[in-house]
């Protein structure tokens, strides 16, 4: 068998130590990888950004021709058009062409750098063929229902906010229909919070009250300091015979301090707990008068009190105006916070939600060792944007339908230096663009937004003008009582935006609006005709919203002239109707809460005076006494200190006298020893 | 999927064969640089090609590959230390500076400490482990696959028709 086998198997070839053998399965994966990208690639990679675009952005975005070229490194996009989501009949933005080359010096290198960039036939808001299709919202995460809840409930109050003070103008309608309140506010007596507050506020002070008179009542008495002091005024202080008797009164009147120091720190802790407790009182009163005022002023939100000042006239004028616009500044936002790197806006790192995770891979730390002139690792220098509006007669060349270029603008502009390494380079991202839309009438636009990251602060600025736009059907007020828009205005636009780190932003976005026509209507005849009159004088208006804060937090302030031509307008009229409504509704709070309140008040001065009184009384007492042993302390220091004095200079002399007689004697007994 | 589980299948063969150590163990050395190197790297594509063109056997380098992609995690606190040692010291840094401009080079990414680390680690390590897998293949051989075929089961076994049916297919297709 094993013989067999032997014969049967093939004698095996010794082989070289090269893959001869691969050389043709190996052009065959090139010429296949090859002609994939000659054929397929553009088409799949034009499918890749439109998906991309369409989850990034949230709706449709088609791109007519993506051409790639490997041995120029260059790419060229043609007719993007991305999709409004909130209007998907139309686009947000239309981009005729996009093309660039990378160069190769810098390819080999692993960085990406194009000299010059170009983007074509931009066009905005511009009607689709077809409406686009808007991507869903996603589902809400089942851990994130609370903090749902919390938004929602947020949001709730916010636009019973804004509901208010968008109806600034229906109130004042309600108002001037005039109506009775009086019915009503007989009802919402019983609703007065602060009336409550006060009630409790009683009830505590009261106790407080009773257990400071019981606390006092176990304080150390008068007599007690009384005692102490008849006590020192016995105390021997002079006339000491000798050092114990100094002694016995030195021990007597220590004995009567230590006394006084232990009664003075008992007032001095009642004194402490005395401070606090008036310090929490006052802090109580100071919460009722706060409710008093919120209590008056949610009985005006109640009865649509409106406020005639020309600012929130102003805000309830435009609040609805800005609103979308502010809207696409958060879309555009959020979309900046989701794919932008965290580094450069610092996100917040949150706990991740699955607490049992892999741990990942370290990604060890990049060193850029660049050099004077050498590539950032991406590095546009310039991009040339322009666009040319086209007649209905002429035909361009180009992938986007015709229709599109008959509401092209007329642009030009371009962006330098868009990089990954401005320090590097030394140079900021400045972009200028200029031009008209002269199918959407908008004339004189220009902008100039830096970005400049070369400094130690990262600032971003944008200037904004825009000569002249139009205004149509422009909604201000919808509410039951008033509709109020701008039929037709023109308007011109003048902004500027400065950001610091990415953080604290200054807005300021000034419109001016002319050659207005107003459609005007309210329910109240009286109302309409003097919103007509006010309009009728106001052809050229303003609004002026500016912002300053820290990202995302920043609130806008809006300031209109209008505000202030319907304010005049209407304070003759409706002026005394507000302030007698005021009245009637402060009336009515003084009058089921005024007497409590002056009660209360009472009671604290009380509580203070009183309290306060017997303890400062205790202390003067307590700190006396202890002055008084500290006198006698001294006193009889000091005498015996005189009489030690005394009794050390007598010694001295008779111990003198004595050495000096002593001396004597020696020298008489010495001459007389010597025959002199 | 079918080349990989060709390959893996050749490596078994061999591996239990009586040639081939020296590919055997290149192979597994080959698969130490790649599992501790990033897949979309230079000296990826270097290895790769030197694995293709030369006959360095492939279902080793791909197990070796996988199974150091595995152990280079546990690495990583070792290589990203190494790593940033030397790319920080000042004495390199004229080097580092002309190859991070030079063509080419960049593509190796160098400038990641761990890349860095894993990659002198590995270039370190590679030759002395395929002197020791082969020390070890050829130990194997001995030791296992040698006392297996003296075993009654395995020579009641080469004596069925099943194995000699085998043993032809091999021949004729393998």
């Amino acid at each position: 068998m094993t013989d067999t086998n032997l014969k049967t198997e093939k004698k095996i070839k010794n082989k070289g130590p090269i893959r001869w053998e691969a050389i043709i399965p190996f052009i065959i994966f090139t010429a296949v990888i090859f002609f994939y990208f000659k054929l397929f690639f553009d088409l799949h990679l034009k499918n890749l950004m439109e998906l991309i675009g369409y989850h990034s952005l949230g709706a449709e975005v088609n791109i007519a021709k993506v051409e790639t070229s490997f041995t120029k490194a260059s790419l060229k996009i043609s007719g993007i058009e991305l999709t409004n989501p909130e209007r998907p009949s139309h686009n947000n933005l239309v981009i005729g062409e996009i093309r660039f080359s990378l160069l190769w010096d810098a390819l080999l290198r692993a960085k990406f750098v194009v000299e010059e960039a170009a983007v074509e036939n931009i066009g905005f808001d511009q009607k689709r063929k077809y409406p686009g299709k808007v991507k869903p919202p996603e589902p809400e995460k089942e851990s994130a229902i609370k903090k749902e809840a919390d938004k929602l409930k947020e949001e709730a109050l916010e636009k019973a906010k804004t509901e208010y003070q968008d109806n600034v103008l229906g109130n004042i309608a309600n108002l001037m229909s005039g109506g009775s309140q009086q019915g009503e506010l007989d009802k919402l007596k019983g609703q007065i919070i602060s009336k409550e507050k006060m009630k409790t506020f009683e009830e505590s002070l009261k106790a407080k009250q009773k257990d400071w008179e019981e606390r006092i009542k176990k304080l150390p008495k008068a007599a007690e300091f009384q005692a102490i002091g008849d006590n020192l005024k016995k105390v021997k202080t002079s006339g000491f015979n000798n050092l114990d008797e100094l002694n016995q009164s030195v021990k007597e009147i220590q004995k009567n301090l230590d006394e006084a120091n232990n009664k003075i720190k008992e007032i001095n802790i009642a004194k402490t707990s005395l401070d606090a407790d008036i310090k929490f009182t006052d802090e109580g009163l100071k919460e009722i008068k706060n409710q008093i005022e919120k209590d008056i002023k949610d009985l005006e939100a109640h009865f649509k009190i409106p406020k005639i000042d020309a600012k929130s006239i102003a805000v309830a004028l435009f609040k609805r105006y800005t609103g979308p616009y502010l809207g696409k500044i958060n879309h555009y936002k959020s979309l900046v916070n989701k794919y932008a790197p965290p580094n450069l806006l610092k996100k917040n790192k949150e706990e991740p939600e699955i607490q049992i995770q892999p741990k990942p891979r370290e990604k060890g730390v990049v060193y850029e060792f660049g050099k004077p002139n050498s590539y950032p690792l991406f590095w546009i220098k310039k991009t040339l944007v322009t666009s040319r509006f086209v007649m209905n007669s002429m035909t361009p060349d180009s992938s986007l339908p015709l229709s599109s270029f008959h509401q092209m603008g007329n642009i030009k502009g371009e962006i330098e230096n868009i990089t990954s390494n401005q320090s590097l380079i030394g140079k900021p991202t400045i972009a200028t663009l200029s031009g008209d839309f002269p199918a959407e009438e908008i004339l004189g636009f220009k902008t100039q937004l830096t970005i400049d990251n070369t400094k130690k602060d990262s600032q971003i600025d944008l200037n904004l003008t825009v000569d002249s736009y139009p205004l149509s059907q422009k909604e201000l007020i919808n509410s039951e009582e008033i509709q109020l828009s701008f039929d037709k205005a023109k308007g011109s636009l003048k902004s500027q935006l400065h950001l610091l780190n990415y953080k604290n932003l200054t807005l300021k976005v000034e419109n001016e609006f002319r050659e207005i026509d107003y459609a005007v209507q309210a329910k109240n005849k009286d109302v309409e005709s003097i919103l007509k009159n006010v309009f009728s004088t106001a052809k050229t208006t303003n609004l002026i919203a500016s912002g300053k804060g820290i990202l995302p937090s920043v609130d806008l302030d809006i300031e209109s002239d209008l505000g202030g031509k319907i304010q005049k307008g209407f304070e003759k009229e409706i002026q005394a109707k507000i302030d007698e409504a005021r009245k009637k509704i402060k009336a009515l709070v003084d009058a089921e809460i005024e007497k409590q309140k002056e009660a209360i008040e009472k009671q604290v001065k009380i509580f203070k005076d009183q309290i306060q009184s017997e303890i400062q009384k205790l202390q003067v007492q307590a700190e006396g006494q202890k002055k008084l042993a500290e006198n006698k302390t001294e006193e009889a220091k000091k005498d015996f200190e005189r009489k030690a004095e005394a009794e050390k200079k007598k010694a001295e002399n008779e111990a003198k006298k004595k050495v000096e007689s002593e001396l004597k004697k020696s020298a008489e007994d010495l001459k007389k020893k010597l025959g002199f | 999927m079918t080349l990989l589980l060709k390959q893996l299948f050749n490596f078994l063969k061999l591996l239990n064969s009586d040639t081939g150590h020296n590919q055997l163990a290149s192979g597994l050395a080959c698969g130490l640089i790649l599992g501790l190197a990033p897949f979309l790297s230079l000296q990826t594509v270097l290895v790769l090609t030197l694995v293709f063109i030369f006959r360095i056997q492939l279902g080793a380098a791909f197990l070796s590959a996988f199974f150091f992609k595995f152990v280079g995690f546990l690495l990583d606190p070792v290589c990203d230390p190494i790593g940033r040692w030397v790319l920080e010291n000042e004495g390199l840094r004229d080097i580092f500076v002309e190859m991070y401009n030079m063509p080419i080079i960049p593509f190796t990414r160098f400038n990641n400490s761990l890349v860095m680390g894993s990659l002198i680690l590995s270039l370190l390590l590679a030759p002395i482990l395929f002197f020791v897998f082969r020390a070890l293949i050829i130990k194997y051989r001995i030791a296992v696959v040698e006392k297996l075929k003296q075993t009654k089961f395995w020579k009641a076994f080469a004596a069925t028709s099943l194995y000699n049916w085998y043993t032809k297919y091999d021949q004729l297709y393998g």
